[in-house]
């Protein structure tokens, strides 16, 4: 083998991500019919997530404070970062857990590149982009009923709290995926996280008491779109702000050092 | 250079009886057993050497491939690779190795094998021009050709053994662990992999170190073979001389031109096959001249010849001995 020196320690990572990118894009195009049907029901779910909202807001003009409008942005940020959970960090998540399974999972390990890298980056779904445009559109349909525009620093805040709460998403998977090293089967707990996850279509305050206290700090749901819709409606502190993108970088930190852990537990499936 | 010395890799498994009774139990109660998948396994393989690796289903020898490509942490013991210790998987260490596993897949199913190679051509950082060299000399020894672009799972499985070969040595590495590399393949496909992996060897001064149930890759490849059982080996070096020390006898075949008595032939040796078309005898080597003059003398025989028993034979006298005669301590198989 060619001796490549100090240069074979570098991994292109930027290339890396553009060619797993492209690989998602050709995977995607080889089923056109599921690329029309998979669009045609991110439209649909779109609808479907305004109807809870459509019916509370039918007979209140607000509720925890929240009016239609307002809830609306919330709605929409939860419709933009599902669209990023289920595009960019479900399937290729879903997928290492069946590779531990299979045991296809060695193949990684043989690589010559960070492992979590390659296994998170490995599947995208691109037609979830739909999703995230309409979580915009949203956002941007509520500002238009307010009759007011977010003030440049908000949306920069806004962005970096959407930053944040794609860092919680993340890693809160990645935790269930070093618990597949031990138990390999979690299809039940990854479905319990997208169906708490769901909650985060609500502003938090619509929870009392112990809910409100579980889902701004053990399942962060008031990171993931309560901080960002209120941020954008300049309606958060500078102190909650710091204090959720801290957490999130902790919360990374933590699945970053689980998954090494687990990578020190495998044992691989056998031949 | 590979040199692992005293390798020992135990696992903790969970047992338990058959039944719903059991079943309940070991919810609340987990009895655990340790097993010695390898235990204290030491050889050296300097470079370009060929090397088979034997052994019945859960000797060892996949743990050990694994060990020694890094994918699992020893128990204990120590192990290199090119200088690297493997579980530490070191980008250099990892550039210069390969694992392929017959059982196993790393091409993407949905798309075609080109894409694969793209991408490991992405991860392992290969210089475009040496890419379509490498992808050339690899289409000339497994004559890829259009495969590459056909979506895997339109391929066939010995199309799209050459294609995962193709996939895990773009990287042009100096060291192949082969896992059953031609398990479930027909005999025509076995022997272009065996013509391919010894090609590989040859011209890159590449370790192999193989395992397989197919006798006869090992026999065509492998000067030297390692016997592993129970976790341990139970030889290490020439095949012939395996052969010999094992299975002493040889197997003496011809063709009767009459019919043969089956007494006379039981009195020559053990007598292995007896019908019109041929009669194959077992006779130790010792006595192979007088049985040889005796045949020729006494009966009416046309092609006869001398061979050396089946390995599968050799392989099931070696196991039924290890198996008969256990260490002091022998670990159970896993």
């Amino acid at each position: 083998m060619p001796d490549r020196g100090v240069a074979a320690a570098r991994v292109p990572y930027a290339r890396l991500l553009a060619v797993q990118l492209r690989t998602s894009l050709l995977t995607a195009m080889q089923y056109r019919l599921n690329f029309v049907v998979e669009g045609l029901m991110s439209l649909y779910w779109l609808g479907w997530n305004l109807l809870p909202l459509l019916v509370l807001f039918d007979t209140r003009d607000s509720v925890a404070g929240w009016d239609y409008p307002s809830a609306l942005v919330v709605i929409g940020w939860f419709v933009v970062l599902r669209g990023i959970l289920e595009g960019a960090i479900n399937p290729s998540l879903t997928d290492v857990v069946e590779r531990l399974r299979t045991g296809s999972f060695d193949y990684v390990l043989l690589k010559p590149a960070d492992a979590q890298f390659l296994v998170s980056t490995s599947r995208f779904v691109p037609w979830r982009i739909v999703d995230v445009c309409g979580g915009i559109g949203l956002i941007v349909w509520a500002f238009a009923m307010r009759g007011a525009a977010p003030a440049p620093g908000d949306v920069a805040a806004a962005l970096g709290l959407l930053a944040a709460a794609i860092m919680v998403m993340y890693a809160l998977w990645i935790l269930i995926v070093c618990a597949a090293f031990w138990v390999v089967r979690l299809d039940n707990l990854a479905f319990l996280l997208s169906a708490v996850f769901d909650a985060a279509r609500w502003p938090v305050h619509v929870f009392r008491g112990a809910w409100r206290i579980v889902f701004t700090f053990v399942i962060p749901l008031a990171l993931m779109t309560t901080y960002p819709a209120m941020a954008l409606l300049g309606t958060l502190d500078g102190a909650t702000a710091a204090g959720a993108v801290g957490g999130a970088l902790a919360l990374l930190g933590l699945s970053r050092l689980a998954w090494r852990a687990a990578l020190g537990n495998y044992t691989s499936a056998s031949s | 250079m590979i040199v692992v010395d005293e390798l020992r890799k135990h696992f903790q498994v969970h047992r338990r009886p058959p039944g719903l009774a059991a079943a309940v139990r070991s919810l609340l109660r987990r009895r655990y057993e340790t097993v010695k998948a390898v235990d204290g396994v030491s050889f050296q393989i300097e470079r370009g050497e060929r090397v088979g690796f034997l052994g019945p289903n859960g000797a060892g020898k996949t743990t050990t491939l694994k060990v020694l490509s890094g994918l699992l942490h020893p128990s204990s013991g120590k192990v290199t690779v090119n200088g690297h210790v493997p579980q530490r998987r070191e980008p250099a260490f990892l550039r210069g190795i390969t694992l392929v596993m017959g059982q196993k897949q790393q091409l993407m199913w949905d798309l075609p094998p080109a894409e694969t190679f793209a991408l490991n051509r992405a991860i392992f950082d290969v210089p475009r021009a040496r890419f379509d060299a490498t992808l050339r000399e690899l289409d000339e020894l497994l004559g890829i050709g259009p495969l590459a672009t056909k979506p895997t799972r339109q391929l066939s499985l010995g199309e799209r053994m050459k294609c995962e070969l193709t996939a895990a040595l773009l990287h042009q590495p100096a060291t192949l662990f082969l896992d059953e590399p031609t398990i479930g393949l027909d005999v025509a496909m076995q022997l272009s992999m065996r013509e391919f992996i010894r090609a590989y060897n040859q011209r890159h001064e590449a370790t192999v170190l193989l395992t397989s149930h197919y006798m006869d890759d090992v026999v065509a490849l492998c000067p030297r073979v390692i016997v592993i059982d129970g976790g341990r080996i139970i030889h290490d070096g020439d095949l012939k001389a395996l052969v010999k020390a094992t299975h002493p006898d040889k197997l003496v075949s011809f063709r009767p031109t009459a019919p043969v008595d089956g007494d006379d032939l039981a009195r020559l040796g053990r007598v292995v096959r007896h019908d019109a078309a041929r009669v194959v005898v077992e006779v130790p080597e010792d006595r192979l001249r007088e049985v040889i003059s005796h045949l020729l003398a006494t009966l009416s025989v046309a092609d006869l010849g001398v061979e050396d028993p089946p390995l599968e034979d050799v392989m099931r006298k070696l196991f039924k001995h290890g198996a008969a005669a256990p260490a002091p301590d022998g670990p159970a198989a896993p």
